[in-house]
């Protein structure tokens, strides 16, 4: 099931007893407070890429970056990656390990149930993902929630809730406006809403003073400019997730200063879609993709970013979309989206350029352990 | 308003604007954009038409018109038709048309269906101004809509009055807010309510028959007749209805069929004679409406036409000559036409105004049936429905006489914006 390391090898820094220090460190070194990952290309974030530069680890963290020719320190292994190494991607709206445990259909407005709660760290969703090099996600309601709860980001190996309320997610998509209860129509939701704001309670509360961020769900275009007065009017902070389109509005998605999380695309989107994009990314609005898995396979993500790309996105923002840009949306960027020292080591081994689709995952770390591939 | 000709002649000054304007940015025949400033491009229009409908019962000959700045700034009748390239020649303008009930809405998300009552609920919270339809309205010479609550609710909310083009954000959109309160009659309110699902399905709350209906009406109404008259019996809407009640708001209720029109004229009256206020009442959708016309006369009452059918056969079993509106019309009742949403290129606002004539109205009593009389109907007739100086440029250019079946419109300005270049 695990993939082999077949291109990295393991190398002591320390060069007496070097057979038995290797054969210990193979068996040992995903588990070791402190080893270091030498790649021949380090993507470190902001589209800036070192050669043969060596990431130490220890304790979970990223210490350093050691440019090409410093060695590591004595005594660290160091495991040598003939290929590209990059920071674990992000996916933001997921239902992984959560799925049937998100939606609660005989409520409607559930602002203060968490989702941190509603998932199974160890579920086989996460190994899937990771196969993907997806480290952190943010644990999203269900699509026919209309408010879901609050979001949760965690990391998808080791059971760590990263952040709690991270937002609280509203929807003012269609999908959640049913038949059968109350709203069933915009007007009644966003009278719900104004009146919960108002109220200044639990989560509606946080996010009116400006504490929490909301995510508001928004398929067609105008139910993004919908949510954006919306959010707007009430000062509200935080993205839209879901409208494809959106990019058409970017104008004043910026003014609102809001994010944007798309939905996954495929290559076979329509192009209208796609090339919004590039309007967004013009308009240097923050977006990010969600995953929605297990309900989308977690290969979508990158597809996302590169079916964009196809489409005119440039390369450093469809890079920052899957990992730095997404960790800011997600509220999270002190501690993942770019390798760096103080950051968590989620770090993924690549065969190759990590947006050339061709390349595939070799091994995968989330906090410094080994999830992932690598020797066995 | 027209300028008078005079031997200087009007058209010299226009020209001189015009003039003046060239001076900042050349006027080309495709309207180059003036100075701009913002994001709002100025543009200028010279029309002229054999024949200008300004507003039922008045036509200027040989008139020029010029368009600035999404305004009518001048006319001037009894010109020549001029060589100049910049101007756009046509056969015939009248004033961009009203669509009473466009059926414009986002469907069942645009009314809240978790009570049946509901007279505040706003549709313009539920606007869909990317909708491809809006485009369909005012190529075909619509540009101004009436948009309703989809028809499933009792009381449904507050119709908004809406140009078809033009800008993107709702608010520049709107003509007038809170036109109406809307709501409907008939076997819409109370199909598809019968109990299924769960026990908690709110739709066992919901009214099942005719006679449910109507008593959720009645309730309504004189909760708010109630509530009008002390405070501590107000709820939510109950201004709303209360608004209806004093007149200040007019009612327009969806009644196909007979006994539904009398349902509707019957709550009127009775809310009249317990006191309670006299309703500006306006029914929708009224094919039957003809069959009333004593009732209809004694209420004041005005009605919405449906689109005909070739075989005059419509929804809720309901029949509609060809004759119908000739008949309303030669009685004194305000009548306007509609498309309720009609695809076909055949059936759409302009089409039933020809098929009205068809059935007897004049080409004024028709032209007023899709311009002034809905206006007029829900308030808005000082802003729309007529061509008038330092009025809105909403404009339907035509090939030929308005509504001839020969005839075909040609262009269309929305507030100065060509959404449909007849050059």
């Amino acid at each position: 099931m695990m993939a082999n390391l077949s291109n990295a090898r393991l190398r002591s820094a320390a060069s007496a007893a070097l057979a038995l220090l290797a054969l210990h460190s193979v068996s040992s070194a995903s588990s070791a407070d402190t080893f270091a990952i030498q790649a021949e290309r380090v993507h470190t974030g902001g589209g800036q890429v070192l050669k043969d530069a060596t990431v130490v680890i220890a304790d979970g963290k990223i210490v350093s970056i050691l440019t090409a020719g410093v060695e590591a320190p004595q005594g660290v292994d160091v495991i040598e990656h003939e290929g590209d190494l990059s920071a674990g991607l992000i996916a933001l709206q997921d239902f992984s390990g959560a799925k049937g445990e998100n939606h609660d259909s005989t409520r409607t407005l559930m602002p203060d149930a968490d989702l941190s709660h509603a998932y199974h760290p160890d579920h086989s969703d996460f190994e899937r993902l990771l196969s993907e090099g997806i480290t952190s996600i943010v644990l999203a309601p269900a699509r026919a929630s209309l408010v879901g709860g609050v979001t949760a980001v965690v990391k998808t190996h080791g059971g760590r809730v990263l952040k709690r309320r991270a937002h609280l997610q509203l929807s003012l998509a269609s999908s959640s406006l049913r038949h059968d209860r109350f709203p069933t129509s915009y007007a009644g939701a966003l009278t719900e809403f104004d009146e919960r704001l108002e109220s200044e309670q639990g989560a509606f509360g946080e996010a009116q003073a400006g504490k929490l961020p909301v995510v508001i769900r928004a398929d067609s275009k105008h139910e993004v400019q919908r949510a954006v007065a919306f959010a707007q009017e009430h000062g509200l902070k935080g993205a839209i997730a879901g409208a494809s389109r959106s990019g058409e509005l970017a104008a004043s998605i910026r003014d609102a200063g809001l994010g944007v999380i798309y939905r996954p695309f495929t290559l076979g989107m329509e192009s209208r879609s796609l090339r919004s994009v590039a309007l967004l990314a013009e308009a240097k609005v923050p977006f990010g993709f969600g995953l929605e898995a297990p309900l989308r396979h977690p290969a979508s993500l990158r597809l996302s970013a590169a079916a964009c790309m196809r489409a005119g996105l440039d390369a450093k923002t469809a890079w920052r979309a899957l990992t730095e840009d997404a960790a800011s949306i997600a509220g999270v960027e002190s501690s993942v989206g770019v390798v760096a020292a103080g950051k968590d080591a989620d770090l993924v081994l690549w065969s190759a350029e990590p947006l050339d689709l061709g390349s595939s995952v070799v091994a995968v770390y989330v906090d410094g352990l080994r999830a992932f591939g690598g020797d066995q | 308003m027209m300028i008078h000709d005079s031997k200087r002649g009007p058209w010299r000054a226009i020209c001189a604007t015009a003039l003046a304007a060239t001076a900042i940015a050349a006027i080309g025949p495709r309207g180059v954009a003036l100075g701009t400033s913002g994001d709002e491009a100025e543009t200028t229009w010279k029309i002229y038409a054999d024949q200008v409908f300004t507003e039922p019962g008045n036509v200027l000959e040989n008139c020029l018109l010029l368009v600035q700045d999404g305004k009518i700034k001048a006319l001037a009748a009894g010109r020549s038709v001029s060589d100049d390239d910049d101007v756009i020649s046509v056969a015939c303008v009248t004033a961009g048309m009203v669509d009473a009930s466009a059926g414009l809405h986002t469907g069942y998300t645009s009314v809240e269906q978790s009570q049946e009552i509901q007279p505040q609920r706003r549709a313009q919270d539920s606007l869909d101004v990317f909708d491809h339809r809006w485009h369909r309205q005012a190529r075909s010479g619509v540009t101004t809509t009436i948009v309703s609550p989809y028809d499933r609710n009792v009381i449904g909310g507050l119709s908004v009055a809406v140009k078809t083009a033009g800008s993107d954000t709702v608010a520049d959109r709107i003509v007038a807010a809170d036109v109406c309160v809307r709501g409907a009659i008939g076997s819409l309110p109370s199909s598809g309510n019968r109990p299924w699902g769960r026990p908690t399905d709110f739709y066992q709350r919901r009214p099942t028959t005719r006679m449910g209906v109507e008593w959720e009406w009645r309730k309504a109404m004189y909760d708010a007749g109630f509530a009008a008259q002390d405070e501590s019996r107000a709820f939510d809407g109950s201004a709303e209805l209360g608004s209806v009640l004093a007149g200040e708001t007019p009612l327009c209720i969806q009644a196909w069929a007979t006994q539904d029109v009398r349902t509707a004229i019957f709550l009127k009256e009775e809310m009249q004679a317990e006191g309670f206020g006299e309703i500006n009442l306006i029914v929708d959708a009224a094919a039957e409406a003809w069959k009333e016309p004593d009732l209809l006369v004694r209420s004041n009452t005005a009605v919405i036409l449906p689109p005909f059918t070739a075989g005059g056969r419509m929804r809720e079993g309901a029949f509609m000559p060809w004759g119908a509106a000739k008949t309303l019309v030669d009685l004194g009742i305000r009548v306007a036409l509609s498309s309720h949403g009609a695809k076909p290129a055949g059936a759409r606002l302009a089409n039933q105004a020809g098929f009205a004539m068809r059935g007897g109205l004049t080409l004024d009593e028709a032209l007023a049936a899709v311009t002034t009389a809905p206006a007029e109907m829900f308030g808005i007739g000082d802003q729309v429905g007529k061509v008038r100086t330092g009025g809105a440029a909403d404009l339907v250019l035509w090939n030929g006489t308005p509504f001839e079946a020969t005839s075909r419109i040609v262009g269309v300005l929305v507030d100065g914006n060509l959404v449909l270049d007849p050059r």
